[in-house]
């Protein structure tokens, strides 16, 4: 088996204002990645739509409404300063939601030992009532509430190292025991969430700020000491990835120092710890990441781990 | 002019402490958009140093102070750190 690679041609038609971080740009230079070798030889499997009864596992149908009622036919329509839709995102919305359910399918059906989506607009920002920080569907939450209540998983372990902390995925599991929530993020920055002291109600939210201006040795420690223990601990079924790459040195929106070397090494512990606890059953999602040359060589660093693991 | 339009190196010290609340609590409350977050957050680490620098600056001028009145014929000027 190897790593299954999820894309859609949408996520060419989510356009955001000019000037914009969250750009088409950012799919484009990944499917650079993913058109190179040794890349090109990886099952590439087009996303199907997610359907609104998924959805509406994580969202309220009044936030679905509103996200449709919003969808312009022109132009752009701003749901808060920093997330917009134009024509074109509603269905890669959909196809980005829908990335995960099938990657879920699949790994959970024994078709494939891992997964990465590629696709946009990301989702961990977005909460169950609210769209924000560039997101709209909780793309991951869909993804693991899909395992859970139609494909048999008993317990998801979903670790968040963008570098912004995960606040939709927190808020969307903060009273389900049955997702284990970790999060590595600089800390103070944006949304303002992540700290330590919020756990969860049934204590399943383990966060992990970094203070800005560190880099992979203190990301490293804090895989050692806090997020890779309770993964272990929570015994999942599963383990999903929010994989944002804005950690990255090179990147505009943040201060923490990781290199693409560090994105490899906290994958392949998410790796190890999933061929310990769950058949080496492993989702990946795509979060942020915003300067171009520093998304790429960390996505190809991810997918090369991705790769030996599923091989 | 109010905090935010001074420069940070003319703010004095309680000036500077409160643009730096201000922007601890824009950080911790969640408001900010994601875009505008970094620059906030670089604002606010330009801040600390300038309240850091004015604080030790006022040391400075404390020691020298306590060395003039500790019987040395010194004077009691303002001890200048440039």
């Amino acid at each position: 088996m190897s790593v299954q690679i999820y894309t859609h041609p949408s996520s060419h038609r989510h356009v955001t204002p000019p000037g914009h971080p969250e750009r088409v740009a950012r799919i484009e230079t990944i499917d650079r990645v993913l058109a190179d070798a040794p890349y090109a030889d990886l099952p590439r499997i087009e996303a199907p739509a997610v359907t609104d009864d998924q959805i509406l596992r994580a969202h309220s149908s009044r936030y679905l409404d509103m996200i449709k009622e919003n969808a312009p036919s022109d132009g752009w329509v701003s749901l808060d300063p920093d997330t917009h839709m134009s024509p074109g995102s509603l269905e890669a919305s959909y196809h980005a939601a829908g990335s995960n359910v099938a990657a879920v399918e699949a790994v959970m059906g024994g078709k494939a030992k891992a997964a990465f989506c590629a696709v946009r607009p990301c989702g961990h920002h977005a909460e169950r009532e609210r769209a924000m920080g560039f997101c709209l569907f909780a793309n991951i939450a869909i993804g693991a509430l899909h395992a859970m209540d139609s494909l048999g998983a008993g317990r998801i372990a979903i670790m968040d190292f963008d570098v912004h902390h995960g606040n939709g995925t927190q808020d969307i599991f903060w009273a389900d025991g049955r997702v284990m929530f970790s999060s590595t993020h600089q800390m103070p920055l944006f949304p303002g969430t992540g700290a330590e002291g919020e756990t969860g109600e049934e204590d399943n939210i383990f966060n992990a700020p970094l203070a800005p201006n560190t880099g992979g040795r203190e990301m490293r420690a804090a895989f050692e000491n806090r997020v890779m223990p309770a993964i272990r601990a929570h015994e999942p079924d599963l383990i999903m990835i929010s994989a944002g790459f804005d950690a990255h040195a090179s990147d505009p929106l943040a201060n923490l120092q990781w290199t693409a070397d560090d994105f490899a090494w906290a994958t392949e512990r998410l790796c190890d710890l999933a061929g310990q606890l769950c058949d080496g059953r492993v989702v990946s999602t795509l979060e942020g990441g915003y300067d171009l040359d520093g998304l790429a060589d960390s996505v190809a660093a991810h997918l090369d781990v991705l790769t030996a693991h599923a091989s | 002019m109010t905090e935010n339009d001074k420069k940070i190196e003319e703010m004095s010290f309680e000036e500077a402490l409160a643009a730096l609340e201000q922007v601890v609590s824009s950080l911790d409350g969640g408001q900010v958009p994601l875009e505008e977050s970094i620059t906030l957050y670089e604002r606010g680490e330009a801040l600390r140093k300038h309240c850091e620098g004015r604080l030790k600056d006022a040391e400075l001028k404390v020691e020298k102070i306590v060395a003039g009145a500790d019987g040395q014929a010194k004077g009691t000027e303002p001890f200048e750190t440039s």
